[in-house]
């Protein structure tokens, strides 16, 4: 499966493949996933991975990298935490690629899938974040 | 940069102050063991059995922190994506909802903090001293159930995620300084193109993986 985004077209497959490092169909796609992978599992490799990332994008891009790795490791705690649903049209929009990706498979779906689902769904993105 | 750094400093200084239910040395605590919950054996078997539940072992209480507090703090630190309404509707009875909630909103930060300065190579920083005060012991008057373990904000056109610490309005502000500050960025956030280093697919590629890394159904 693959997902168009501002002309690249993305392999979403090994995107969702946790152990999966290399081209994923985005400049520096690779050492991206060898980064976030290094700092999730802390592994020994970090520091060489942190060059080689600085190398390709430069003290500011690692710096966003890691800043959205971070807000990130927070974010999925305070979803998975407070047991979250995802959003009405989000919930339909999805669907049908959560199942074929297999991330219905996560223990958090059941927040969704089996409750009654409320609210009305957003018109668009800026009401759904804003 | 500035608003990262920044917003790091922020909710550092705001780890080390009272909060919504929690004092400052209560929610500096749980930062402690944030970060202890990373080579805990209770955690590591946890997580590396089938199911979390395996083990009736239990983390004690501390002078600071009561057993229910102690596990909340330690299973979301270590193993959220396992998490399960039954197992939060047990704490929550313990703990109460607002304590509940601003506990998990406490690790999340520390998580914040904490990760960045590991992927960046930093120093993680030292545990603030705590800060003299009262909790605010505020609870808004416009939340209730959507859904969620906990109540949040009732309004309609808002996503889910954007509202999960709302009942917790102290720690809330925190939290929602360090998203825009590491992520969305305001008005930035509707638009395709972003303007930083890193383009927008990219910086979603980061986000998504490490969601899968935690198991994130969200």
């Amino acid at each position: 499966m693959s997902s168009d985004a501002l002309g690249a077209t993305i392999d979403l497959d090994r995107v969702v493949d946790r152990e999966y490092v290399g081209e994923i169909g985005l400049p520096h796609g690779d050492v991206l996933l060898a980064f976030v992978n290094a700092v999730h599992l802390g592994e020994p490799t970090l520091s060489d991975v942190r060059h080689d990332l600085t190398a390709a994008v430069g003290e500011v891009g690692l710096l966003e990298a890691a800043a959205t790795i971070a807000v990130f490791n927070g974010l999925v705690r305070v979803a998975d935490g407070t047991g979250i649903q995802l959003d009405v049209g989000l919930d339909e929009f999805s669907h049908d690629d959560r199942a074929r990706l297999g991330i219905d498979r996560f223990a958090g779906a059941a927040n969704t899938t089996a409750r009654t689902r409320s609210g009305v769904p957003p018109a668009t993105i800026g009401e759904l974040f804003g | 940069m500035m608003r990262i750094v920044d917003a790091q400093q922020a909710a550092i200084a705001a780890l080390g102050r009272a909060g919504d239910w929690l004092d400052a040395t209560q929610r500096i605590a749980a930062w402690r063991e944030v970060r202890a919950a990373a080579t805990d054996r209770l955690d590591l078997d946890r997580r590396a059995a089938v199911s979390p539940n395996a083990s009736s072992a239990q983390h004690s209480a501390t002078d600071e922190l009561t057993a229910a507090a102690m596990e909340v703090v330690h299973r979301v630190a270590t193993d959220p994506g396992r998490l399960t309404r039954a197992w939060a509707d047990e704490q929550i009875g313990e703990l109460g909802e607002e304590v509940y909630t601003e506990l998990v909103g406490v690790v999340a930060i520390a998580s914040v903090i904490d990760r960045f300065h590991d992927a960046t190579g930093a120093t993680r920083p030292d545990l603030p001293d705590p800060e003299p005060g009262q909790p605010s012991r505020v609870r808004p008057a416009d939340v209730g159930d959507i859904g969620a373990w906990v109540s949040q904000t009732t309004g309609p056109a808002r996503a889910n995620v954007s509202r999960t610490l709302s009942l917790v309005p102290v720690t809330n502000d925190t939290w929602r300084d360090l998203v825009d500050s590491h992520y969305s960025r305001g008005a930035e956030f509707m638009s395709a193109v972003w303007d930083r280093t890193l383009s927008r697919p990219q910086i979603e590629l980061l986000a998504a993986r490490t969601t899968v890394l935690n198991e994130c159904f969200y």
